[in-house]
């Protein structure tokens, strides 16, 4: 199935449709793109659309299957999906959230300007990478006991700063204050406890890593105020999700649903979008399930951010003051939301899949001094390039279901990258622009290097014209330490 | 050659083949660990870690799928990868075999999920056994 121009139409300069009538054999809504027409292009050369036409094939699903403008091909969902469907019968897919469960991004204000850290940067570098634990499989410093590890999953970041590894003061400034009531450590298996005992505090490998930016330029002065940023000033960039348990998670609830779909009579399009009803016994024991290895990437972020912070006070002590945390958002998740589509609200189960939430000015769970502006969104770019912090607005409740996009966007295989990218050159090219790279490997170096992804700029300016989150910060790099 | 690496814009889609299932299973085997860790199984000569696996599944497909699966859990907890297959049974539904791998401290590649997107298991025009993988990375 090829999809091309012609079975897209142009609703406005930034929203494109592929109507149900594509597939009327199993397309419930339509689907819909958010994205300039450059970029749009772009998306083509891939098999996003094809994915996102499967999508709207979900048991439930309401108003149309999305894609946000850093969108790629995925395995089943598109990177960049986003999907709602009706409470409480609505399909739950485990593929919709994918393996990397709460995969999400914090991040930490400083009080120091850029010049003020520039001659140690490389001290800092070195510092954050013996600091935070990261690379392929690796384990942390923190072991977990059996009953600690059913606390994490139960409290999330809560149970990092009871233990001393994290600031109070952080857990009104995460998206759902970096706990869901609804995990149940006991739908977790004993094996995917077993992954993560020792994986608390680490950033893994792939796109995972910590990087320490500047505040380079201020697009609304109001928000970034509001937020605490102003231009120059340091921030730090934090970047990973459930580790080896939420992998866990999400291997062994999609072969129990795919089991179980014959039972609710569901068919679909492609068995990585397998899925049951939301109110089913097999749809609660994974949401459930899901919701505690999202407390876990949350407790991970947090410690991470103690990490992170033991490093900064080695170089910089007391002068460095503290790193307060900004915001942290995830961007793999389902989670139970109101929304309105038709004049009637209703409670609704959305999945975000490389899509972040974007809630506009009013809503209540964020912290006071940000309820006026609308919800933080970062969205990091690539290695080598820029990041920026957004708001986001009434809008994106009207269009995708309160979700903007999460990040540039891949645009070439890790392969081709491999090819195409010499890693030792790229990071004395990057030093000599004053960016330190730490890194586990130079082949991880290649695979993230700026060309393997698409403009950020572009995909940026996209949601901002688009109306659903307003540009607030671009932040540029100075140090990165990955895996 | 019945492992071929093709083109994917994030994760990696792998294209095996078989003369028998068992073939098709070993060369998913081979083809997944060569992602873990370059060369592993090449260049280790002697296979000490063991590892017992008994699967069931609706059909082919989601048999070879779940038996990737379960040695990919086995390789993160027991920190090994696995490259040989002895006392194998395979049906259309039932797996039973003793994997044989080696120990190791560090990965090439952490692999996050076998999915079974693109996955079909089907003979060919030439009677060979092959299927499409993609591995979230």
């Amino acid at each position: 199935m090829k999809i091309g121009k012609k079975n897209i139409h142009k609703l406005n300069d930034y929203l494109w449709e592929i109507p149900a009538s594509f597939r009327p054999q199993y397309m419930h809504v339509p689907a819909r793109i958010l994205a300039s027409e450059i970029l749009l292009d772009e998306i083509m050369e891939d098999r996003s659309l094809i994915q996102l036409v499967n999508v709207a094939s979900l048991p439930g699903i309401k108003g149309a299957s999305m894609v946000m403008p850093d969108v790629h091909e995925g395995y089943g969902f598109p990177i960049g999906g986003v999907a709602a469907t009706a409470y409480p019968d609505g399909a739950i897919s485990p593929g919709g959230i994918g393996y990397d469960i709460n995969c999400g991004v914090r991040l930490m204000l400083s009080p120091l300007q850029r010049f003020e850290v520039t001659d140690r940067l490389e001290e800092l570098s070195k510092e954050m990478y013996a600091q935070i634990p990261s690379g392929m499989g690796k384990g942390g410093n923190l072991v977990l006991s059996d009953r600690q590890m059913r606390e994490v999953l139960k409290e999330g970041a809560a149970w990092a700063v009871a233990q001393g590894y994290g600031q109070k003061e952080d857990l009104a400034f995460m998206e759902s204050h970096g706990k869901l009531d609804m995990a149940d450590p006991r739908l977790v298996s004993e094996r995917a406890k077993k992954r993560g005992k020792d994986q608390l505090g680490t950033i893994g490998s792939g796109n995972h890593f910590v990087e320490v930016d500047y505040v380079d330029e201020i697009f609304d002065t109001a928000i970034a105020n509001a937020f605490g940023l102003e231009k120059g000033q340091v921030v730090i960039l934090i970047h990973t999700g459930s580790r080896g348990l939420g992998h866990q998670v999400a291997t062994d609830n999609i072969k129990t649903l795919m089991a179980a779909m014959e039972k609710y009579g569901i068919k679909i399009p492609d068995r990585e979008l397998a899925c049951v009803p939301f109110n089913s016994e097999e749809g609660q024991n994974y949401f459930k399930a899901m919701c505690a290895a999202a407390n876990y990437a949350w407790c991970n972020r947090e410690v991470i951010s103690w990490e992170a912070r033991q490093a900064w006070k080695n170089v910089f002590g007391t002068r460095g003051g503290n790193l307060k945390l900004m915001y942290d958002v995830a961007h793999n998740i389902a989670k139970l939301e109101n929304h309105t589509l038709n004049g009637e609200s209703a409670m609704m189960i959305v999945h975000r899949k490389g899509a972040t939430r974007a809630f506009g000015p009013g809503f209540s769970e964020l912290p006071e001094a940000y309820r006026e502006a609308g919800q933080p969104v970062i969205i990091p770019g690539s290695m080598g390039t820029c990041s920026y912090v957004l708001a986001g607005t009434a809008k994106s409740m009207e269009i995708t279901f309160g979700s903007c996009c999460h990040g540039a966007g891949r645009r070439l295989s890790r392969t081709a990258a491999k090819k195409q990218v010499n890693a030792p050159v790229l990071k004395e090219e990057l030093r000599s622009r004053g960016i330190y790279v730490e890194a586990g490997s130079f082949k991880g170096i290649a695979e993230e290097a700026p060309v393997a992804y698409k403009d950020v700029n572009e995909v940026v300016e996209t949601v901002h014209a688009s109306g659903i989150a307003k540009k607030v910060a671009k932040l540029r790099p100075m140090a990165v330490v990955k895996g | 050659m019945n492992i071929e690496y093709l083109p994917h814009t994030a994760d990696i889609r792998m294209k095996i083949k078989g003369e028998t299932p068992m073939q098709l299973f070993l060369a998913g085997l081979l083809g997944m660990s060569h992602i873990l860790k370059e060369n592993v199984c090449r260049e280790t000569p002697e296979f000490r870690k063991k590892a017992e696996i008994k699967l069931s599944a609706p059909d082919l497909t989601c048999l070879l799928i779940d038996f990737l699966s379960e040695v990919l859990s086995i390789s993160y907890t027991e920190k090994a990868i696995f490259c040989r297959m002895e006392d194998v049974v395979i049906s259309e539904n039932n797996l039973a075999a003793t994997l044989f791998g080696t120990g190791i401290s560090s990965l090439d590649e952490e692999i996050k999920g076998v999915t079974y997107h693109e996955a079909e298991v089907r003979k060919n025009s030439s009677n060979c056994w092959e299927t499409l993988i993609v591995f979230d990375i």
